[in-house]
């Protein structure tokens, strides 16, 4: 049952690509239905696997010989990711109905989002090395198109191939990992690895470590490489949702967390963990704090919460991790789909340029102010505070000190942010006439289903953790039900600490212009945040440096026959010298 | 003996209409003296015992080949200019040499088995291992047939060109797509860059 | 000197001659010549190799396919030489030069 399962929730959202690719432009109806269907079957497909979930294989398609078979495990990090993959998927993909109604190119658009949510449940699935870089890369590929979906605009372009390189630096280092393995192992099995790790030796084993950690860090958009998430706004709303929210960028987390049983007795490397989730988290706090485009605020925000998540690995606490992911995946969708509907409807990202929009637009509001209120922790319903919490008390006994005082700035922090996003968009005078619309039933519908499970995702603790602990025998995880959950947050004095900080940071809002001796001792912070700290600069001097060098090498392409011709044989004599040399 | 001095023969005479159909100014005469090449590797084939292949080698290499050479030489016209070649003589033959002696290298320092003699008609009997190359080959044979009446249908392509001058109706791609709440139709993608200021507001 | 050797000098020979005209002719149609004199070579070693290696059958199975791939390259190299005229108005290397970088 597993079997078919997991092949569903894979080929599904494929069929639906090829089907929404063949289907012509002209039957717009057709597409959108298409692509709905598609994507709401797959979502229900691993909704089914979950009571099915195991630590054993449960998928085997032997392909022979040099890259082993591809299997799959149902455990249940794979599941519950997969699980919201698909079904943020289809919600997105409802959202888009009417997001991308009339858009010239909807096949392309559909066919991408769909080939994405495949790929992505197949990447958290498997247990081959070799087959997690396959689906790594489609779902590299599938973010690259998507973002400069608007291929008009240079600016979208750009940001597609930005991210694209960046995610692609990391995907060597996974690919070399898992050479490494099978070179030592003789097989790319997963688990098979986490059992025997400590045989690998010290050396292999910490480089296996710090790429995997490089190339996470990549796909997560963490410190050193955070600067194509905000970039990849270019792409329309609900993909920010989806791919850069939900799904893809937990990717480089999911890596982090399935192998973390085999890198964690690798001398220095949880630290390393825990600065790059801190400083990821920090810096961008401090950069949400200044943005003055909408979207750019929530992928600072996104930057941020993934480095509590990196930082709750780094100090030990998976199943903390894992459920702030599970959490942040729910009520950053709902941000950015809640975002999309009122840019939609306004047509501008700038802050600035909006405010008062709550007599507008009541419902975007109302659910805006709902993610918002669980992203910055508020108690008692929110899934975003039992989360952060959860993550805040493992940093407490696992980690650290320094890290976890920082990890508490840095939650006032959000909240400050967060408070000045919904104050900015919705409340306080209209800075400018804007007319917006409300959000369209399609909206409406994804809006509300992400709502309902801000609210009440963190009641599914028990079950979840259970599941965790059950499938997962490497990770040696402690399960906690719900009872014991509340319990443990609500009684331990450290969280009280912690929602103080948040409170502080709501007021510093609040009060900003009694604060103003603040924002002037700290102006020098504020300009660095906008121009982002001097990473924007890096990016630009990089892609200058390699298109001079793309443009010195043309020398090289003369086009006549003859010249390519001394070009193929020069080459075969190369690699029969090297044959020679060799044997 | 006798075996030996035969295949000499039918090597050196290989060789020889091999570099002749190379350097002949007219591309006619290329054409004969590749059809001898055929033929005599044809030869050596049916010597070593592979006699079908041989007779495959010599319909196609020396009939259907040449037939479609000389086809192709009435409708290009057989210019007799081939003037010097672009790459200096000394790298060409640099080049040739070296991967002459580099496979020579690699050949002979395999054992020199010798033949099995005489090999009965396996080939119908190892079709059933190859099936997938037949397979292959009937693919080839078909793409290699619509390749050449895409390639060779002369005019279409210009009448498909005016067709579409004409315009038929493609829609253009609009960057704006209409909202659906018939507003004044907007950017959704919101404005670019438009906020650049100066001073810093928290 | 036994029959595989000589055949095998042979290939060697076609096979540097083959190259060697790669690299000299600036006629599109000549480079079909040339090409296929090198496969010429290249049959001939498939069998002679499958011979010495005991799996007759194979060598020549393999060497019947590849005649077949070969003539379909010619003929497909052909019509496109065909087509470089017809645009281009020459058969000269030199005059295709568009992919110029």
């Amino acid at each position: 049952m597993a079997q078919s399962l997991i092949l569903l929730s894979i080929g599904l959202p494929w069929l639906g690509a090829v089907a929404t690719w063949l289907t012509r432009n002209e039957q717009e109806r057709t597409q959108h239905v298409l692509a709905v269907g598609f994507s709401v079957a797959a979502g229900l497909a691993s909704l089914a696997l979950i009571p099915y979930a195991g630590s054993s294989v449960a998928l085997r398609l032997p392909l022979g010989g040099l890259f082993g078979d591809m299997t799959f495990v149902a455990d249940g990090l794979g599941v519950f990711l997969a699980a919201v993959a698909t079904v943020v998927g289809s919600l997105a993909v409802i959202f888009s109905v009417s997001y991308m109604h009339g858009d010239p190119q909807l096949g392309r658009y559909y066919s991408l989002v769909l080939l994405f949510i495949g790929a992505m449940v197949g990447l958290v699935l498997t247990n081959s090395m070799l087959f997690l870089f396959f689906f790594w890369e489609i779902t590299a590929l599938c973010s690259y198109a998507l973002i400069s979906y608007y291929n008009d605009d240079p600016k979208a372009v750009s940001a597609g191939i930005e991210a694209l390189v960046m995610t692609q630096i990391g995907g060597v280092g996974l690919l070399g990992g898992a050479l490494v393995v099978y070179a030592l192992f003789g097989s790319y099995e997963i688990d098979a690895f986490l059992q025997n790790a400590a045989t690998l030796g010290p050396t292999p084993l910490a480089w296996m470590a710090f790429g995997f950690l490089i190339a996470a860090a990549a796909k997560s958009a963490q410190f050193p490489f955070q600067t194509w998430l905000p970039d990849a706004m270019e792409a329309p709303s609900p993909i920010s949702a989806l791919i850069h929210a939900a799904t893809m960028v937990n990717a480089g987390v999911y890596l982090l967390a399935r192998f973390y049983p085999a890198f964690a007795p690798v001398p220095g490397w949880k630290t390393a963990v825990v600065a790059v989730g801190v400083i990821s988290a920090l810096l961008t706090a401090c950069m949400a704090l200044f943005a003055p485009d909408l979207k750019r605020a929530l992928a600072y925000s996104t930057v941020s919460q993934l480095g509590y998540m990196v930082y709750a690995i780094g100090v030990g606490g998976i199943a903390a991790c894992s459920f702030h992911l599970f959490s942040h995946s729910i009520f950053k969708a709902l941000l950015f789909l809640a975002a999309g509907a009122v840019i939609h409807a306004v047509g501008t990202r700038d802050m600035w340029k909006m405010g008062g929009l709550a007599k507008q637009m009541p419902i975007a509001c109302t659910v805006f102010v709902l993610g918002a209120l669980s992203l910055a922790g508020i108690p008692p319903v929110f899934n975003g505070f039992w989360s952060k919490e959860l993550v805040l008390e493992a940093g407490l006994t696992g980690g650290p000190t320094w890290a976890l005082v920082a990890m508490l700035v840095g939650a006032g922090l959000t909240a400050c942010y967060t408070f000045r996003m919904v104050w900015m968009v919705f409340f306080g005078e209209a800075r400018s006439h804007l007319h917006g619309h409300d959000a369209t039933p399609a909206m409406r519908v994804s809006l509300g289903l992400l709502a309902i499970g801000t609210l009440t995702s963190w009641l599914a603790a028990g079950p979840f953790f259970h599941l965790l602990e059950s499938t997962m025998p490497h990770h040696k995880l402690h399960a906690l039900s719900l009872g014991g959950l509340t319990h443990e947050i609500l009684a331990a004095p450290f969280t009280w600490i912690a929602v103080g900080v948040v409170g502080l940071g709501l007021l510093a809002w609040a009060g900003r212009d009694r604060l103003t001796f603040l924002t002037d001792g700290f102006g020098w912070l504020g300009v660095a945040a906008s121009k982002s700290f001097g990473f924007e600069r890096i990016n630009e001097q990089v892609v200058a440096a390699t298109q001079a060098t793309a443009n010195a090498l043309r020398v090289t392409q003369p086009g006549h026959l003859s010249w390519n011709l001394v070009g193929i044989i020069g080459g075969l004599v190369a690699v029969l010298i090297l044959l020679t040399w060799g044997a | 003996m006798g075996d030996s001095a035969i295949y000499s023969i039918l090597v050196v005479g290989a060789l020889i209409c091999a570099y002749r159909a190379m350097t002949s100014p007219r591309i006619l005469s290329s054409t004969i003296y590749l059809a001898c090449v055929s033929a005599a590797v044809a030869m050596m084939l049916y010597l070593l015992g592979a006699y079908q292949v041989a007779v495959i080698e010599l319909s196609v290499g020396a009939g259907l080949v040449t037939v479609l050479l000389v086809y192709a030489i009435s409708v290009v016209g057989d210019d007799a200019s081939d003037p010097g070649p672009v790459i200096p003589r000394p790298v060409a033959v640099g080049l040739a040499l070296l991967t002459a002696v580099m496979l020579g290298y690699m050949a002979y320092s395999l054992p020199s088995k010798a033949l099995t003699g005489r090999v009965p008609p396996l080939i119908r009997a190892l079709w059933e291992q190859r099936v997938l190359d037949v397979w292959i080959q009937m693919v080839l044979i078909f793409a290699g047939v619509l390749g050449i009446l895409g390639l060779l249908a002369e005019g279409k392509t210009a009448r498909a060109k005016a067709h579409e001058a004409a315009g038929n109706g493609h829609r253009t791609v609009k960057v704006i797509p209409p909202t659906a709440c018939g507003c004044a139709p907007l950017d959704p993608r919101g404005a670019h860059g438009s906020a650049n200021k100066e001073e810093v507001h928290v | 000197m036994t029959p595989l050797q000589i055949g095998l000098l042979g290939v060697i020979g076609l096979l540097g001659v083959g190259c060697y005209g790669l690299l000299i002719t600036r006629n599109l149609i000549k480079v079909v010549i040339v090409l296929q004199i090198l496969v010429k070579a290249v049959v001939l070693a498939l069998v002679l190799a499958g011979q010495a290696g005991g799996q007759a059958g194979l060598g020549q199975s393999l060497a019947a396919t590849v005649i077949v791939a070969d003539t379909m390259v010619a003929v497909v190299g052909l019509a496109l030489a065909v087509q470089v005229r017809r645009r281009v108005g020459s058969v000269d290397v030199s005059a295709i030069s568009t992919l110029r970088g």
